[in-house]
């Protein structure tokens, strides 16, 4: 839930605990197949064959669609619109009255919408698996500094403490008569009163929080030690290897496609 | 106006049960002070008279209105709540515009929504303060500030969480004289407090709480003589009641002329 | 173990200084309390015992603070942090966001103290009974009640060991017992281990009760300094916006009676109450 200032969903699973680096390193290789490669389907294969069943493994494999319904839809949604209607010169292949789609424009827009799923999907399996201090931790064992891992892990928490923050604001309002529940109007209404202060409060917790990390020794330089404790094993080792090995490949094999053309003109 | 707790039984999302079967009953005019233990559910039971939570079960009633069926907002306009953190509450940049946040959306005319807080920030001793930045306040300013903002909305009952938090005795003697005033006016006052002596130089009714459930409920000179009891929810009675036992008094004062009064002479 | 001398403070754009030409000195091993009306300073006194004021808070500084050996005004924070611990009295916003379970914040300073695993696990438990957090452990920090979340900050300091504790008004949503708790925790801390205690409070029942020295500040000057019996019981509190306890308040309402001895010293505790009217 949102009180914990993470996505993270506490079941366990055997994808939870897989060591942080080798979910990391899957999520890495997905992001290179979808992203380094051309074509339109590759970023649809790795979300079907990856993500999905590792979310399923997982148990998060519901609470990962609805996350991203809600968010790729209306992009995607747009991207058909815009770039499907209003492609310039472009091919028509479909005809609305006066409108029509382009071939171009619906070719681009299955393929943004390809990489967004597989972006915003990996991004959720990785958060939703994990629980970032734990990740935190692994980076650190990996000679990540520790200013640089506290970085990805405010990262991790921007969504949800965004959130709770603008509940603290939203009760704050609404117990003083600002009515925020009832219909998509009045919710849409309730949005503006909230920005400033939900900006302002942000700094403000930002600043408590770096006195409060200072109290606790955080800036300290030197070795730590760590009461959570990670489990790898000699396969997931090599499974990380493997994962890496194939993403440099996948990457070096995108840019020889890249450039060949142009180096044959 | 009456309120009437009916068995509400409240488990947060998270999973702790924090209300296992409370009962009360408030008349119109009825000025209670809730003390008890860390964690006893204080500050639960109060956010369900203004609907913030809603029961899991049982019924919570605000006169004729089933806190169920009505928003928060709507509920605002009979029930004002003072939140036990101060930062919680802070929507607006400046200080009169802070307290005049709720009667300007409760309906009141502008020129009646500053009056109010004009008076309101008066009675706090703010005046000067009024276009301050809230968060330039000290931290017992923001709480004065956040009574202001809750009184200025002139609702017939009150809630105040923790007033007294971080007040000198000029600020004491201020939230006390806020409450005799409210009395005064037959309003119903509702306050959490873990300082008894507050507590029973001004309330005639006191419930303790423990675990969920009320321990004690009644007048607040036999609450107050129940030590054995108070001491199974972290209370200890009043400084003078303890130094009327220790000196071996039969009587539980809750005045300093009480405690003369019954000094042998 | 705290030595001040001349110090002035000044927030930025403040036109009159927090604090005003402090100076004095906190031995070893003193549990020595800091009361004062609302705005009088203490809570700028707490954070530049910590260093905080002035590196975090910037504004102005003149005069020389020392705390364990440190030059707090110039040390980095990160070498202040595991000597002087501070408590500060917002609870709401002490908890890191770095770890998800309230066992784990606790743990968060041991680990960036670089502290033992084999060690930190019996410092844990010890800090979570004394602090009644025991049947918590595992719920996150952010899911408490105020009070809970207090406890929690005052542990999870506490568990560093610092040779100084700052703590400012750390007891502002505790429960009765539990404010006592803390202040006879401090108490022992004191005395068997040599802790140095300095705490901003408003409670005056356990400062007396518990606290060796009570310096009292008023518009940033110190104006009292002595043993809890004798500041807490001076008919000068008033002025500086303070309440004595009503121990004190019901001794003088019977001597003003002439029910005892106007020559009596008034108490401050309720042993000393006791003793008064007997
Ligand atoms: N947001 C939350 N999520 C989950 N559990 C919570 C939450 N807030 C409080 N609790 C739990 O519910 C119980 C009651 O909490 P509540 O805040 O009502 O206590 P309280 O009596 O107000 O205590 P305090 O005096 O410390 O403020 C506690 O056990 C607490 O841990
Ligand atoms: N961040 C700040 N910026 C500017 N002025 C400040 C700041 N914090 C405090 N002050 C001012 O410094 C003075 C001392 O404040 P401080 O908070 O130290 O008092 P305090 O004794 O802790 O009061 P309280 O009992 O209200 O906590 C006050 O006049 C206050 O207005
Ligand atoms: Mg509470
Ligand atoms: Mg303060």
């Amino acid at each position: 839930m949102s009180q914990s200032f993470s996505l993270y969903i506490p079941t366990n699973s055997g994808m939870h605990r897989l060591h942080p680096l080798t979910k990391l390193a899957l999520v890495f290789l997905c992001l290179v197949l979808g992203l380094f490669l051309p074509g339109v389907w590759l970023s649809y294969a790795t979300f079907a064959l990856i993500i999905i069943p590792s979310a399923l493994w997982g148990g998060v494999l519901p609470r990962l669609l609805s996350a991203l319904f809600k968010t790729a839809l209306p992009i995607a949604l747009s991207l058909f619109l815009i770039q499907g209607l209003f492609w310039p010169g472009g091919t028509p292949i479909l005809h609305l009255g006066p409108l029509s789609f382009k071939e171009e424009g619906l070719y681009f827009s299955i393929q943004r919408t390809g990489r967004f799923i597989m972006i915003i999907g990996s991004f959720l399996l990785l958060t939703f698996t994990t629980r970032p201090d734990e990740l935190m931790l692994a980076l650190n064992r990996h000679g990540i500094p520790n200013s640089i891992t506290y970085i990805i892990l405010s990262t991790m928490q921007i969504i949800p403490r965004f959130q709770a923050k603008a509940n603290t604001i939203l009760d704050a309002q609404r117990s003083r008569g600002l009515e925020t529940e009832g219909n998509v109007l009045v919710r849409i209404r309730a949005l503006l009163p909230l920005i400033q202060p939900l900006l302002l409060g942000s700094i403000v917790d930002i600043d408590e929080r770096a006195i409060a990390l200072e109290v606790r020794a955080f800036g300290r330089k030197g070795p730590r030690t760590s009461l959570l404790t990670l489990h790898d094993t000699p396969a997931q080792r090599i499974a990380r290897w493997l994962m890496l090995l194939a993403a440099v490949a996948v990457i070096a094999w995108g840019i020889y496609l890249w450039l060949a053309p142009r180096f044959i003109a | 106006m009456n309120l009437v707790i009916d068995d509400v039984g409240f488990t947060y999302p998270g999973g702790a049960e924090a209300l296992r079967g409370v009962s009360l009953r408030i008349q119109g005019g009825e000025s209670i002070a809730f003390i008890g233990e860390n964690g006893a559910g204080k500050t639960t039971l109060m956010k369900h008279l203004n609907g913030l939570l809603k029961p899991s079960r049982g019924r919570v009633t605000v006169d004729d209105w089933d806190t169920r069926e009505h928003t928060v907002a709507k509920l605002a306009a009979r029930v004002g709540f003072v939140f036990q953190n101060p930062d919680d509450q802070i929507v607006e940049r400046t200080v009169i515009d802070e307290v005049a946040f709720g009667p300007r959306r409760l309906g009141q005319s502008e020129t009646d929504a500053l009056a109010n807080s004009v008076a309101a920030l008066e009675i706090v001793g703010l005046s000067d303060e009024s276009r301050t930045h809230p968060y330039d306040l000290s931290a017992s300013q923001r709480k004065l500030m956040t009574l202001a903002s809750v009184l200025a909305m002139r609702t017939p009952v009150v809630i105040f969480d923790e007033p007294t938090m971080g007040q000198d005795a000029r600020g004491l003697k201020l939230i006390g004289d806020i409450v005799e005033e409210l009395k005064r006016e037959k309003r119903i006052v509702l306050i959490i407090t873990h300082d008894i002596d507050f507590c029973s130089a001004h309330f005639e009714r006191v419930v303790a709480m423990a675990d969920g459930r009320v321990l004690i409920d009644g007048p607040t000179a036999e609450v107050m003589a129940r030590a054995d009891l108070l001491a199974t929810t972290n209370v200890e009675p009043p400084q003078l009641v303890r130094l009327a036992q220790a000196l071996g008094l039969p009587v539980a004062p809750l005045t300093i002329d009480g405690l003369i009064a019954a000094l042998p002479r | 173990m705290i030595r001040l001398a001349d110090v002035t403070y000044r927030y930025p754009r403040a036109t009159v200084p927090a604090l005003d030409g402090l100076s004095f000195e906190v031995s070893t091993g003193q549990f020595c309390a800091v009361i004062g009306a609302n705005g009088a300073g203490k809570t700028t006194l707490c954070s530049a015992l910590a260093g905080f004021v002035p590196q975090f808070y910037r504004g102005t500084i003149t005069g020389s603070i020392e705390v364990a050996g440190l030059n707090v005004v110039e040390s980095p924070l990160a070498d202040i942090a595991g000597t002087v611990g501070l408590v500060f009295s917002n609870p709401f916003n002490q908890i890191t966001g770095a770890r998800f379970t309230v066992r784990d914040e606790i743990a968060f300073g041991l680990e960036n103290m670089a502290v033992p695993v084999a060690e930190m696990e019996p410092r844990i438990e010890e800090i979570m009974r004394f602090a009644g957090l025991e049947g918590l452990a595992d719920r996150s920090p952010f899911a408490l009640s105020g009070g809970q979340q207090q406890r929690l900050a005052i542990a999870s300091v506490l568990v560093m060991r610092p040779k100084v504790v700052v703590l400012d008004e750390p007891t502002s949503q505790l429960d009765p017992v539990g404010a006592k708790e803390v202040f006879s925790v401090l108490r022992s801390l004191a005395t068997t281990a040599e802790t140095t205690v300095f705490m901003a409070e408003q409670k005056l029942e356990w400062v007396a009760a518990f606290a060796d020295r009570v310096l009292v500040l008023h518009q940033g000057k110190l104006v009292a300094d002595g043993p809890p019996g004798e500041v807490l019981a001076s008919p000068d509190l008033g002025r500086y916006g303070l309440q004595p306890t009503r121990y004190t308040q019901v001794a003088r309402a019977a001597q003003l009676a002439g029910l005892r001895s106007a020559d009596t010293p008034l108490p401050v505790t309720l042993e000393q109450a006791v003793e008064f009217f007997n």
